[in-house]
């Protein structure tokens, strides 16, 4: 198999005596989709912050661009190829397109290419004619697909999302799906979190359940019919 | 005294006829309190930024003892500053006594735990999640803290006004640090007290009127803002 785009072994992560994650091992591959499942409050947010780089691990050593590194030295050279998306998306005040062309102003496009990239990322989206209306006004689903779209325009590496179709109505579940079919075939490497692993049976090439702390291979989901 | 109609339309009268000595005193008011809050602003900013992200030691005794300096007497600040900057201080060789440095010192004293107290309450407000949206897209750290400041902003407008109006209306400390030199460190306030001392009422009522405008105007303002403020959240 090939060099992972990045791995994480030996992750500790405690609250003062308190475990929650302990000796986890994971790694990414280019374009690999990963399923995380668990009971509420295993872990799985904590991870993937961790990964993301918003939190800090009590230990962690990190391989990425193959050198293994301490995690508090490696999280400034992958961090920028990683997005992570809350489960309940944070939209800044303004429109749905100050929203997506938030990051990019963090690069180092032009304005013009800042224009081009927000004009493409939000045809990508079909937010096109949303593109001008208050992110505060907008529904569920369309904030999901604001900050899905918000992400692929920084074309990252790594996506992180954190029970991304949680408290969705089955039509915003699929359009998001859907967006997340895309973003794989475009060779993003994506991390899930999700109670249910069903809607992902597709999308996802490894699964995992974060259970007593640690991290345990599961079956891929079939296709059909049944949740974790 | 004509009575307080008179005396009111007297000072009707200097606020309209642009009587100089009266608007150079409200020039002077308004350059050293804006003065004042525009230098304490980014540090307190940064500061109840701080307060309210950051865990380090000694941070809740810090917020407070802020919070215990909202209700500092005006002239104990006045006092001490002028115990620092007399002759026989430790700044005296500064020569800041009865300057408009040392008034906006003073006023910068006044307004800074007010700033960081009333900041930090608005930041503790702010969804964790904006900060960390912003630097997982890519913001440093300064930025991303820029972004969940003007997420915030109606709030942080809020504290700005409230710190203001302590400031333009607080008559103690500038009094005792500035000295009431006429046409160089006489305010709104220490001019009223002067006034009504000798007797003079019209130009009193008159700077009254003004500072009342301004409380008016202050209210509607931080009224709007915290309105705002309730509507985005």
């Amino acid at each position: 198999m090939s060099a992972p785009l990045i791995a994480f072994r030996k992750l500790d992560k405690r609250y003062g005596s308190q475990p929650v994650l302990q000796d986890v091992a994971l790694s990414l591959h280019l374009g690999q989709c990963i399923l995380l499942a668990g009971e509420n409050g295993s872990g799985k947010t904590t991870l993937l912050k961790i990964l993301a780089g918003l939190e800090a691990p009590s230990h962690a050593e990190v391989e990425y661009n193959g050198t293994t590194r301490p995690w508090k030295t490696a999280v400034r050279a992958y961090q920028p190829e990683v997005i992570y998306l809350h489960q309940t998306p944070y939209l800044f005040n303004g429109t749905v397109a100050s929203n997506v062309a938030y990051g990019l102003r963090f690069t180092d496009l032009s304005r013009a290419q800042q224009r081009d990239a927000l004009a493409r990322a939000l045809a990508w989206a079909n937010l096109t004619e949303q593109a001008n209306r208050p992110a505060h006004t907008l529904s569920g689903g369309v904030r999901q697909r604001v900050a899905f779209t918000r992400a692929w325009v920084l074309s990252p590496k790594i996506l992180l999302l954190d029970e991304p179709i949680a408290n969705m109505d089955e039509t915003s579940r699929q359009q998001t799906c859907e967006l997340l079919d895309r973003m794989k075939s475009e060779g993003m490497s994506i991390v899930i979190t999700s109670h249910d692993a069903q809607p992902f049976a597709t999308l996802a090439d490894v699964r995992f359940q974060l259970e007593n702390h640690q991290l345990h291979p599961c079956e891929p989901p079939s296709p059909a019919g049944e949740s974790v | 005294m004509d009575g307080l109609l008179g005396t009111t339309q007297q000072a009707l009268q200097l606020l309209l006829t642009g009587n100089p000595e009266l608007w150079a005193i409200v020039g002077i008011s308004f350059s050293v309190s804006l003065k004042a809050i525009l230098f304490t602003t980014p540090v307190a900013l940064v500061l109840a930024f701080l307060l309210a992200n950051v865990d380090f030691p000694g941070n809740r005794l810090l917020l407070s003892v802020f919070n215990s300096l909202l209700s500092v007497p005006t002239v104990v600040v006045g006092l001490l500053l002028y115990m620092l900057f007399s002759r026989q201080g430790p700044l005296g060789d500064w020569k800041l006594l009865f300057t408009q440095t040392a008034m906006v010192i003073a006023q910068m004293v006044l307004c800074f735990p007010i700033l960081v107290a009333l900041s930090h309450s608005a930041m503790q407000a702010a969804d964790r999640r904006a900060w960390e949206t912003a630097r997982t897209l890519g913001a440093p750290p300064w930025q991303a803290m820029l972004t969940v400041l003007y997420e915030v902003r109606f709030g942080l407008i809020a504290a700005i006004l409230t710190g203001f109006g302590r400031i333009i209306s607080e008559v103690g400390a500038s009094m005792m640090v500035g000295g009431n030199i006429l046409g160089y460190t006489r305010n709104i306030t220490t001019a009223i007290a002067l006034e009504t001392s000798k007797g003079e009422f019209a130009q009193g009522v008159a700077l009254g009127l003004v500072l009342l405008l301004l409380a008016f105007l202050l209210n509607f303002l931080l009224g709007y803002f915290q309105g705002k403020g309730k509507m985005r959240s």
